[in-house]
């Protein structure tokens, strides 16, 4: 007894002075390993390199079939691979795109494709199913005419938005700049999107998803046996020829920085991006710590470098952000963001001095613990997801990698030095042979010639390529106007369009708009009543989105989120200096401001530009120099603090009542891009005034 | 200690349920009152940390609805350990995410860590539950962060109010009256007695469920939980840790009456004098209640219809009817009527309403099941030109061709599916898993019903569907509210 006290007495103090002090923050284990399973890997007699990464935690499975042709230089039928992928899923010879999309959601399985693959993933028990789908869409394609002209026409209205998109006019320059004659430099413009045929995606398809060369990828809940025996069934009888191989290059290295401009008129912040390419690929040993180094420079977050002086402590910027981009086909690194025009210089002055100090000095402590703990934890949250496996396991096959390379990507995260950090960004880093790419006001581009190594700046388009220099123009902005007044009325002289005019009481137009993002059309309807009532209303599914009125004096606009509201006086004030039904007519009169800038060449059209300014809004209108009829207006204006661009474009005029009128309307707003086609035209019809308003 | 726990473990045993793989878990009770759920699953090395506590709008005073709510935006303001700020802080540079969510019957807190930094959240946690701690500037900070909530999903949303509404004439007597958002006035109205009294009654070991699941050794975390929860005051004796962390000296000894400075404030639990020893044994063994509403035994026995208007430009309906608690066997087959009605682009009110007859711009019907009583909701924005009460006529053939024809072989099959894939798909992450878990032990006292749930529903026959239309869509006693525009937006 006495003896068991006695071990009790020795134990407890032990036991029982595990007191605990709370205030003690715990401290991380080591950095985990991960369990990744080593892939299965075997060759079909066709030509597929299949990797099989079993996961019977759920039962469901994934199939990725990736080709292993690679990127094209697509020249003058530039973004043929992207049409490609968007129009692989539109039907095959045995299933309209209906009964593909209704076979799918019976089962619950998805299917989706790219330029570059096909997948689909669904529970186990459904996988026949799911690969008799697969396999029908990769075998046997067939590209309807009419979703080819659906897909066509939707990126028509793409290109046209990103027309005024300034974030994509800078990737198209940055992309040329960086990687002319490359896969990457090429750029969907109209012109290359109307050179691509149904006959050429089809070509494409046939030629880049060859079994040779190519990748399936199995994910998930099913055995080595099962695999080898679906994979025959399914993918055995893919033919092809073989693969498509051309190895890019690294791209185009300067001699100095060079400064490329992209004119956007009447813009109020500039997009800048710096970047330069970099000679590494991916898998390469120093990925890892050139991406920490991205971290620390501008990667994430609040506490990035670029972030903390831009943002924090000039107050230059919302956001500034770094990106290294490492591919199979060429790597570059790029940095920016968006800058008040006045402040657009400063900024890139210290951006430079950010890329300059990381090259030069190392880094702290502090920013290179909390990068590398940011990136582990977002690297192993993603290995939750089935297609994080996949990608890995495909990647270490298709580049060659240690099988263990992402086993050991903690480890070797956490291995990273400072010295690491320098010596990357010595190797890969500049700030001496950089392309400055600004989209922005012309008003700008002087204090950017600084930074151009021989001081003459590039001025390229929307779409990355060189832009013509506006010309002179060889009339005045009244003879324009009057040109144009008479060409639109089919008239000889300002008396016979007065007394033209004289006759037309009312006029009211409907439109038909559609979107590539909204499923139904919509209807635009605009009227106007003699001597300067106007109406608009835009509806579609029963629904009136926004109507608007002014009746010379006052107006309102109503709109569906934000209700009833009446013009202001300012409103009231502009809107007078561009109302009737050929508001051009009023121009001289009504105190509006134009100007004619000159005459611009857009896709070989030669067009005369306006310039106007009603006290509101900054307008541009384009008229050709051919028979001087509106081609095209382009604005700019602020809506709580965002400016919004709008541009429309006008043809196929055709006379209605001896005027001419546009019928077809192709409208876009900031990001949104609608196709227009007038569906009638009344001149002195009834107008239902009241139900504008 | 540790005998109990061992003697307190309990592996489940095995159920397998269609296609669907066995979730393993090891749970167990602490002394003071803590429920365990450990899943391991170590395919990727990341760790889900939660507790749930049971306490929600229904465990709100009439006079301070929104509270629960507003208490989770509080309780991340830090602790006596963690500076204002801090926690959120403290998870993401540590690689970690965070997120909390409260509804009508739970407040619900979780971390995502990578696995090397599971004694890192379960200490966060812990803080929490122990010794949250809130300043003023914390409360007026998150008042607004909770108001520009409400304006942004309630009061700004068009039709953002029905919930609300729908909810009020459903339930005249049970809590669930009011929505968990619930007034903001309330919460202006709000004194630090409030808090107290809050954090005191139900953030307890008690009312706490902490699932953890991920790339865990369930030993070690076992010790781990010992440490930073087990540890942990049991009883009323909690509060008398709280109070001896944040008491003046008088107003401790005033309360107890014996002096704070008979208690050891390194190691609270084991304070050596006897006075200290015997409050804190006598307190320990007093739960502390946790008051829960009575169940909802109301009974809609009419149609109760009523007009609102609100900022909207097309009109809306919107049907409420009376299910049982989502605990209720015939909830499966409600749940199965409802994909059947409102699953999908091919489902039944779709097709008709929306597509064939274009009288509506949207339609749906959706099951909401609760702790203590269940809604089915039909929901309907007409498009122009169509009345709302042609909408219900519509919304009411529907309903009675479920009462009247058993669903089609091919419309049950597709759902089947469908309710197989979407349930399999809710066990694809750990968090995922980590919450069902303690779901299926809060609601209906037992986690493994993670395992057994989908069988439930494979077994509901087309004749289930058609009964529980029969019994619970009952035509004679609903709620009916037409949404209509106010005047100025005409």
């Amino acid at each position: 007894m006495k003896k068991i006290f006695l071990f009790i007495g020795l134990i407890l103090p032990v036991l029982g002075s595990a007191q605990l002090d709370r205030s003690v923050r715990p401290q991380p284990g080591n950095a985990p390993n991960i369990n990744i399973k080593d892939s299965e890997v075997f060759t079909t007699a066709n030509g597929i390199t299949v990797i099989l990464s079993e996961n019977h935690k759920l039962p469901k499975v994934s199939f990725d079939i990736f080709t292993g042709s690679d990127p094209r230089i697509e020249g003058n039928k530039a973004g043929l691979s992207d049409m490609a992928g968007e129009l692989i899923l539109s039907g095959t010879a045995n299933r309209s795109k209906d009964q593909l999309d209704n076979e799918k959601d019976y089962i619950g399985a998805s299917l989706g494709a790219s330029s570059t693959s096909i997948s689909m993933s669904c529970l186990t028990k459904h996988m026949d199913k799911g690969l008799e789908l697969m396999s029908d869409v990769l075998l046997n394609a067939n590209f309807p005419q009419s979703e080819f002209d659906r897909i066509k026409k939707q990126n028509e209205s793409g290109l046209m938005a990103a027309k005024s998109d300034p974030s994509a006019m800078a990737r198209n320059a940055e992309v040329k700049v960086n990687f002319p004659n490359h896969p990457f430099g090429g750029v969907m413009t109209e012109a290359t999107l109307g050179n691509i045929t149904r006959a050429d995606v089809e070509s494409y398809y046939r030629s880049t998803f060859t079994p040779k060369g190519s990748y399936l990828v199995i994910v998930g809940d099913i055995t080595k046996e099962k695999a080898t025996e679906v994979v025959n069934k399914y993918f055995g009888s893919w033919k092809g020829g073989e693969a498509y191989i051309n190895a890019a290059g690294d791209g185009n290295f300067n001699k100095g920085n060079r400064v490329i401009f992209v004119k956007k008129p009447g813009a109020v912040q500039s997009v800048v991006y710096i970047s330069f390419p970099m000679k590494i690929r991916t898998g390469d040993n120093d990925q890892l710590a050139l991406t920490v180094l991205n971290g620390i420079l501008g990667g994430g977050g609040f506490g990035t470098r670029l972030m903390q002086n831009l943002r924090e402590d000039k107050a230059y910027t919302y956001g500034c952000y770094s990106s290294t981009n490492i591919t199979e086909n060429g790597s570059w690194m790029s940095m920016g963001g968006n800058f008040r025009n006045d402040v657009t210089d400063s900024a890139i002055t210290q951006m430079l001095y950010e890329l300059d100090r990381i090259t030069t000095s190392l880094v702290e402590d502090d920013e290179l613990s909390l990068t590398k703990s940011s990136m582990a934890g977002s690297f192993a949250r993603s290995l939750e997801r089935p297609s994080t496996v996949a990608r890995f396991a495909f990647n270490i096959i298709k580049n060659d990698l240690p099988k263990d390379y992402y086993q050991t990507y903690l480890k070797r995260l956490e291995a990273i030095t400072k010295d690491d950090i320098l010596d990357m960004s010595q190797k890969y880093f500049t700030a001496k042979n950089c392309n400055i790419v600004v989209v922005g006001n012309e008003e700008i581009l002087e204090k950017l010639k600084v930074f151009d190594a021989d001081g003459k700046i590039e001025i390229l388009d929307a779409f990355g390529d060189p832009a013509k220099e506006m010309a002179k123009a060889d009339i005045t902005a009244d003879q324009l106007i009057e040109k144009y007044i008479l060409a639109t009325t089919n008239s000889k002289s300002m008396k016979e369009v007065a007394k033209k005019m004289k006759k037309i009481k009312s006029y009211s137009e409907t439109t038909e708009l559609s979107m590539a993002q909204v499923p139904f059309p919509l209807k635009s309807t605009n009227v106007w009543m003699a001597p300067n009532k106007e109406g608009s209303k835009l509806e579609g599914q029963g629904m009136v989105f926004q109507k608007s009125y002014f009746d010379g004096e006052k107006g309102a606009m109503t709109s569906m989120q934000t209700g009833k509201k009446e013009m202001t006086a300012e409103e009231i004030a502009a809107k007078k200096k561009a109302s009737g039904l050929i508001p051009e007519m009023n121009y001289k009169t009504s105190g509006m401001n134009y100007e004619l800038m000159g005459i611009e060449e857009q896709n070989g059209v030669k067009m005369y530009v306006l310039k106007l300014n009603d006290g509101e809004t900054e307008t541009f209108e384009y008229y050709s120099t051919a028979d001087f009829m509106k081609m095209k207006t382009y604005s700019i204006s602020e809506n709580d603090g965002e400016t919004v661009e709008t541009v429309v474009t006008y043809s196929n005029y055709k006379d209605v009542n001896g005027i001419k009128f546009a019928h077809a309307k192709n409208i876009s707003m900031g990001e949104v891009g609608f196709t227009g086609k007038v569906t009638s035209i009344e001149v002195n019809g009834k107008v239902d005034y009241e139900s504008f308003k | 200690m540790r005998k109990i726990i061992l003697s307190g473990l309990f592996i489940v045993g095995a159920l397998t349920a269609n296609s669907q793989r066995k979730i393993e878990f090891v749970e167990y009770d602490l002394p003071n009152g803590i429920h365990v759920i450990l899943h391991q699953e170590r395919s990727t090395p990341i760790v889900a940390v939660s507790v749930l506590y049971h306490v929600g709008s229904k465990n709100e005073n009439t006079e301070r609805t929104g509270f629960a709510h507003f208490f989770e935006h509080l309780l991340f303001e830090g602790s006596a350990n963690i500076g204002r700020g801090e926690y959120s802080e403290l998870v993401e540079k540590n690689g970690g995410m965070l997120n909390a969510n409260t509804s009508q019957d739970r407040t619900y807190y979780y971390e995502i860590l990578p696995s090397n930094q599971l004694e890192l959240g379960l200490w966060l946690e812990s803080e929490r539950m122990l010794h949250a701690k809130v300043d003023n500037t914390g409360i007026e900070t998150q008042r607004s962060v909770v108001k520009e909530e409400k304006r942004q999903r309630v009061d700004n949303q068009p039709y953002g109010s029905f919930f609300t509404e729908m909810f009020a004439r459903l339930f005249t007597v049970h809590p669930y009256n009011w929505a968990p958002i619930g007034s903001m006035e309330h919460l202006d109205a709000a004194q630090e007695e409030d808090y107290v009294n809050f954090y005191k009654t139900f953030y307890v070991p008690a009312n706490a469920t902490l699932s953890i699941a991920g790339d865990l050794d369930i030993e070690q975390t076992k010790k781990w939980i010992d440490k930073y929860f087990a540890s942990m005051p049991k009883g009323q004796a909690i509060t008398l840790f709280r109070d001896f962390e944040n008491l003046s000296d008088a107003d401790f000894t005033a309360r107890y009456g014996v002096d704070k400075s008979k208690f050891d404030a390194k190691d609270f639990m084991k304070s050596k004098s006897p006075e200290a020893k015997k409050l804190i044994a006598s307190l320990s063994a007093k739960p502390i209640d946790i008051p829960r509403p009575a169940k909802d035994t109301e009974k809609l026995t009419s149609v109760k219809k009523d007009v609102i208007y609100d900022n909207i430009q097309l009109p809306a309906i919107f049907m409420g009817y009376k299910f049982p608690p989502q605990t209720n066997e015939d909830s499966y087959a409600l749940d199965f009527m409802n994909e059947v009605l409102s699953g999908g682009s091919s489902s039944r009110i779709n097709k008709t309403i929306v597509e064939k007859k274009q009288m509506a711009t949207f339609a749906f019907s959706f099951n909401y099941g609760l702790e203590d009583a269940g809604v089915g909701i039909f929901a309907a924005i007409a498009s122009a030109g169509n009345s709302l009460d042609d909408i219900q006529k519509e919304f009411d053939e529907q309903i009675d061709l479920m009462k009247k024809e058993l669903i089609t072989q091919e419309e049950f099959e597709k759902i089947r599916n469908k309710i197989e894939n979407d349930f399999i798909s809710s066990n694809s992450s750990v968090a995922g898993i980590a919450e069902n878990l303690a779901n299926n032990h809060v609601y209906y006292g037992t986690a493994n019903r993670v395992n057994t749930e989908l069988d439930k529903y494979m077994k509901v026959t087309r004749e289930d569907i058609q009964r529980v239309a029969q019994k619970y869509l009952t035509q004679d006693a609903r709620v009916i509210l037409h949404y209509l525009p106010k005047e100025e937006n005409k």
